[in-house]
């Protein structure tokens, strides 16, 4: 018996543009108050959740690579996990078929709430067989991203902070940690 | 260090703190803003991006390079291209038809070339005129982000576009860049490096495209304005830092010295003097306007050889003494 083998794709989704839903809630001067890391990187929309982005996926791929694509990816498409509230997701592929998920979610520019559309952005951060390495790297990101945001906003602020920051971490490294895992995928370039 | 080589840069625009800040959230650590010239080049050559930029808020650890793109038609007069290209850190061409592209990549002299790949092109890219420019040290641009957000019908000009250029240099001497008008176009650099590898450009290479590549562009670009021929470039002229010798130490090296100087000197001196001495005597000789005879000249030349030989001996005496 051979065990399936799936690649693990750890999503970071960021928001590119400023919130709008809540602009009459803030004054008029603080809009620009909070710095550009926390802005990028809020919590997503409350609609947010696997199914959604999963369906999402799944019509991307169609959109991308036809019926061959969506056929292709259908049987080991999963999302894993997905938060709204980190705006992280891990989603697991068949590991012949990654890169089709990876270009699907490359070419998604928004995603629908309510009223309308919400634009954002797909970053794969960590590519791994396994998912307990991809929860890994989720959570040392998610710490990284913290202590980002309080150096960001501890600038001028909180000096007790900086400190303590400046004592643990001299800079956290957000870019994808040691690129792609393996490159066993290669030989399926051509699909595309 | 991932580059983006093409951020489109137009004046009043808001969104461009924005779109840098994402770039650097992206994980980019070089960008180079974009003035993009179509037609005429203008009678006053001067740098269109102001230095410093005037926004506040850029990330303090990103690096900004100015960029220019002329678009090539027909009727362009290129003489003043040189004098242009020195205004910027790159200089980037985009050609319009087959005959630009092969004046780009030929005779004129630029960085990068970088095609509009969101419209069809009624030629196929040569692979001798793409492998001639790469030779030359030029390098072709792959721009996706046309292709995030335009129509179905772009993106499939630019995915036919990008696989035939893919081809025509068999996946060397390429660059990707975004040319995001707005933040939401920006992919990471590893989504990038994945898109090139599903439109055929393997990883390893889409991978240098982003990095290496890049970088030779830049570096490459920044010799050709600031080096001989872009082939020798100062670096550091090699001057001396001060002397930070003890007191003492320079007192005795200085005494020695001396001896040293007096030693050399003095051979230096009578070696030269019995030249000098004799060109002299002979140019007075001369001066008076009245010929000599041979033998007079043999006489003379004889006894002021002596005369020298005598003096050195006794100098020399002298400097064994000492």
């Amino acid at each position: 018996m051979v065990r399936i083998k799936y690649r693990y794709l750890l999503v970071n989704i960021l928001y590119p543009e400023q919130e709008v839903q809540n602009k009459k809630q803030l004054p008029a001067g603080s809009k620009d108050s909070l710095p550009y890391t926390v802005q990028f990187r809020r919590p997503g929309p409350d609609s947010l959740n696997g199914k959604l982005l999963s369906r999402l996926i799944r019509e991307g791929v169609a959109d991308l690579f036809g019926d061959y694509g969506s056929g292709m990816v259908s049987g080991s498409l999963m999302v894993k996990y997905c938060s709204q509230a980190t705006s992280t997701a891990i989603i697991r592929v068949a590991r012949a078929h990654y890169r089709m998920v990876w270009a699907a979610l490359s070419f998604m520019t928004s995603m629908p709430v309510k009223a309308g559309e919400v634009p954002c952005v797909f970053q794969v951060v960590r590519l791994s067989g396994t998912i307990r390495k991809s929860e890994e790297e989720a959570i040392r990101r998610a710490r990284l991203q913290i202590r980002r945001a309080q150096r960001a906003n501890g600038g001028d602020a909180d000096a007790a902070v900086k400190a303590v920051d400046g004592a643990v971490d001299a800079e956290g490294d957000l870019a994808m940690a040691d690129g792609i895992e393996d490159f066993e995928g290669e030989g399926d370039e051509s699909d595309g | 260090m991932f580059y983006d080589l093409n951020v489109p840069w137009t004046a009043n625009d808001t969104g461009l703190p924005r779109t840098l800040n994402f770039l650097y959230e992206l994980g980019y650590s070089v960008v180079a803003l974009n003035y993009i010239l179509i037609g005429k080049l203008p009678n006053e050559l001067s740098c269109a991006i102001p230095n410093p930029l005037p926004y506040k808020d850029l990330p303090s650890k990103l690096e900004i390079r100015r960029r220019i793109t002329v678009t090539l038609t027909d009727s362009l007069q290129n003489a003043r291209l040189n004098a242009l290209a020195a205004q910027y850190d790159i200089l980037a061409l985009r050609p319009t038809d087959e005959k630009t592209l092969q004046l780009a990549c030929g005779s004129l002299d630029c960085d990068i070339i970088s095609l509009d790949l969101s419209q069809r092109f009624p030629f196929h890219f040569k692979i001798k005129t793409l492998t001639e420019a790469i030779k030359l040290g030029k390098k072709i641009e792959i721009c996706y982000g046309h292709g995030l957000l335009g129509d179905s019908q772009g993106r499939r000009n630019l995915i036919s576009n990008v696989t035939q250029i893919i081809r025509a240099t068999r996946s060397r001497g390429l660059i990707i860049s975004s040319e995001a008008k707005g933040a939401v176009a920006c992919r990471g650099p590893w989504d990038a490096i994945n898109l090139s590898a599903v439109w055929g450009l393997g990883q390893e290479r889409g991978y240098e495209a982003m990095t290496k590549e890049a970088r030779n562009a830049l570096v490459g670009a920044q010799l050709k304005r600031s080096s001989f021929r872009g082939v020798i470039n100062v670096v550091h002229g090699g001057e001396k830092p001060a002397p930070e010798v003890k007191a003492g130490a320079t007192e005795k090296k200085g005494e020695a010295q001396k001896q040293k100087g007096q030693m050399t000197n003095g051979q230096g001196a009578n070696g030269q003097k019995r030249k000098s001495d004799a060109l002299g005597s002979e140019t007075n000789d001369s001066g008076s306007g009245i010929p000599m005879s041979k033998t007079q000249m043999k006489k003379r030349a004889k006894k002021e050889k002596m005369e020298a030989e005598s003096k050195a001996a006794k100098s020399t005496g002298d400097a064994k003494s000492n």
